[in-house]
């Protein structure tokens, strides 16, 4: 018995000419967030379906909870709470009733049926929607009424695939706190994400996938640490194209000019940021900000991936809820 | 820290029972929110009564002279026929959203949305049919054969709508889409439904499609009707043993359906996007 509560080895699925899942090896020690990062068609909701007994593999093993995905899918089954990328809420019934029905189905039995759907409607402040149709809920309540559902039985595992996305960022803020408290009870998340920022900030471990591959794991740090150094960025208070040639001319070789700022590799770290705030001090240059800058997730994903074009990688697109 | 373990509630009844149960309730929860659904159900039976009762039926000529007597057991079973269309569209739609996906995660029976799906419906339907039989009974249609028998006939009727209805589930879990699920479905009640004895004596029609209207397992079941309620016929066919014995046929059919085909649903249920 491993200590992990998610395993996974060498997940492979195709479908058709599609390979979803090329290789996919994963491990979620108990209770921590891993997050699962990819673009759209990563095959992020291909790993999630095949962990939580929905999908086939066509090759690979994979436990759950300390239960085999396809030979003990049952036990598994009994253990975990999924929130998928769709919504699952039935829209013609209310709340209440929708938590109250999944609770029967995890055999939970009528009393505590109801006594966990009302705990969970006021957690995931629900109570004065609760006898609303869902039809009638925003996209945000929805999410939460999701998320609610798949805590019901107080799953050991938690998977959430894109609990965000689509959120507006109000709706996005209050998902990762609710997030971060279940994780302080000792649930294990899984959660798939596009978006850097929220690897970033909910996540233990990230793993990053490509086109059915793992390309990058680790903590968020050693991704950071593993693709570059920090840099000192000096910021000058107006656009003026001689300042900002002087100070790039006095920080070295290496130093770059963007917009308004001047970056220059940090070698050594804090060391750098010193010595580069008394050059300027030398020199007498009016500063707007001088700062030590780490490498951001957006870049290790766009180097580990191979494309260039991270941009649309980092602002959550949010739509207009119901 | 967990202040309450949550454990499973223990029963006496066996689980898939229960699930079904729970299942059936949601169908029916979330069926009864659809005032407009029900209301088009009942409408067209209705409608129905009047078109074919007072705007063909002036020009048709069936044994035994009365033709809305003659006419209303088949449109009973018409209703009860077009009732499985609306299920295939329903399961389809199902099948197509994320909510199968959670239940599949759930430890529920494998059988359970599928059977709560089909007593659902079956229950459902009931409101379309009683305001059918009370506009039958507005227009003068009678049942002579006397109550029990008038009884066994609904139980009939509703025995082959279970059918109907997993026939109905059957296709519903196979089309890819709940728009194929509605055109697939839609052709074979509109030929069992029309090419039948439900609207006029087979014995008029052209001999190829005469043979498919005395075998067709509707006629089996509207003479079922008629000879129960005790509604004019006259004789029936040569040769054709299921209007000869037409309450075995549909009993014996209704069984054999639900026999092959509720296993087979489930299966294929558990199977979906795997
Ligand atoms: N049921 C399916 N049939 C055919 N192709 C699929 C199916 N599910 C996923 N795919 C394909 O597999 C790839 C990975 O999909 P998915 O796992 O949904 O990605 P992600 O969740 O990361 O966006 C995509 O190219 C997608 O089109
Ligand atoms: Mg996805």
């Amino acid at each position: 018995m491993s200590s992990a509560a998610i395993s996974a080895e060498r997940l492979a699925r195709s479908f058709g000419e599609t390979h979803a899942l090329v290789d996919v090896s994963l491990e979620v020690p108990s209770s921590s967030v891993c997050a699962l990062l990819g673009r759209n068609g990563a095959g992020k909701t291909t790993a999630v379906r095949i962990l939580t007994t929905l999908l086939s593999v066509d090759s690979g093993r994979a436990q759950v909870a300390g239960f085999d995905v396809f030979s003990q899918a049952d036990k598994v089954r009994a253990r975990i709470g999924v929130t998928g990328q769709t919504a699952t809420m039935d829209e013609l019934l209310t709340g209440r009733e929708n938590l109250d029905i999944i609770g029967r189905f995890c055999h939970l039995g009528a009393a505590t049926s109801r006594r966990r759907a009302d705990d969970l409607l006021r957690e995931f402040d629900l109570v004065d929607a609760r006898d609303r149709l869902v039809k009638k809920y925003s996209g945000g309540m929805r999410r939460r009424l999701d998320l609610a559902a798949s805590l019901i039985a107080e799953p050991e595992v938690l998977f959430l695939d894109e609990p965000t996305t689509g959120l507006d960022p109000i709706s996005r803020r209050e998902m990762w706190a609710a997030i971060r408290t279940l994780v302080t009870r000792g649930t294990t998340v899984l959660l798939t994400t596009q978006y850097l920022d929220e690897a970033d900030q909910l996540a233990d471990t990230i793993v990053v996938i490509d086109q059915g591959l793992v390309v990058a794991q680790g903590t968020p740090e050693q991704l950071k640490a593993s693709i570059g150094r920090p840099h000192v960025r000096v910021t000058l208070p107006d656009l003026d194209a001689s300042a900002l040639e002087r100070v790039r001319s006095v920080l070295g070789d290496q130093a770059e000019i963007h917009g308004l700022s001047v970056s220059v590799p940090a070698s050594n770290g804090l060391a750098t940021l010193s010595e580069v705030v008394a050059q300027l001090e030398l020199m007498g240059m009016p500063v707007y900000e001088v700062g030590l800058e780490h490498p951001s997730l957006d870049e290790v994903f766009s180097i580990v991936t191979g494309h260039s074009d991270g941009a649309g990688m980092t602002a959550p697109a949010t739509e207009k809820n119901g | 820290m967990r202040q309450q373990a949550i454990v499973p509630a223990a029963t006496r009844l066996p689980w898939s029972v229960v699930d079904a149960y729970t299942a059936t309730r949601r169908y029916l929860r979330r069926g009864m929110r659809q005032p407009d659904v029900i209301f088009g159900s009942v409408l067209i039976p209705v409608i129905f009564v009047v078109l074919f009762g007072y705007v063909f039926g002036g020009s048709i000529k069936v044994p035994g002279g009365n033709y809305r007597s003659y006419l209303m057991p088949g449109l009973f079973s018409q209703a009860i026929l077009f009732g499985s269309n609306s299920v295939a569209v329903g399961i389809a739609t199902d099948m197509s959203e994320g909510v199968i996906d959670r239940f599949k995660t759930l430890p529920i029976a494998r059988s359970a949305i599928v059977i709560g799906r089909a007593i659902s419906s079956l229950l459902l339907g009931i409101p379309a049919m009683v305001v059918m039989i009370l506009c039958a009974l507005a227009v003068g249609w009678r049942p002579t054969g006397g109550l029990g028998n008038a009884a066994l006939a609904f139980g009939l009727y509703e025995l082959f709508g279970f059918a109907a209805i997993w026939l109905g589930i059957l296709v519903g879990l196979l089309a890819q889409s709940s728009q194929a699920a509605d055109v697939i479905m839609g052709i074979p009640t509109f030929l069992l439904g029309f090419i039948s004895n439900v609207f006029v004596d087979p014995a008029n029609m052209p001999a190829w499609l005469r043979v498919f209207a005395d075998w067709n397992p509707m006629s089996a079941m509207v003479t079922a009707g008629r000879q129960l309620f005790g509604n004019s016929i006259g004789p029936p066919p040569p040769g054709v043993w299921s209007l000869d014995h037409p309450v075995v046929t549909t009993i014996g059919l209704s069984i054999v359906i639900v026999a092959i085909v509720a296993p087979f649903c489930v299966r294929r249920y558990s199977r979906i996007s795997r």
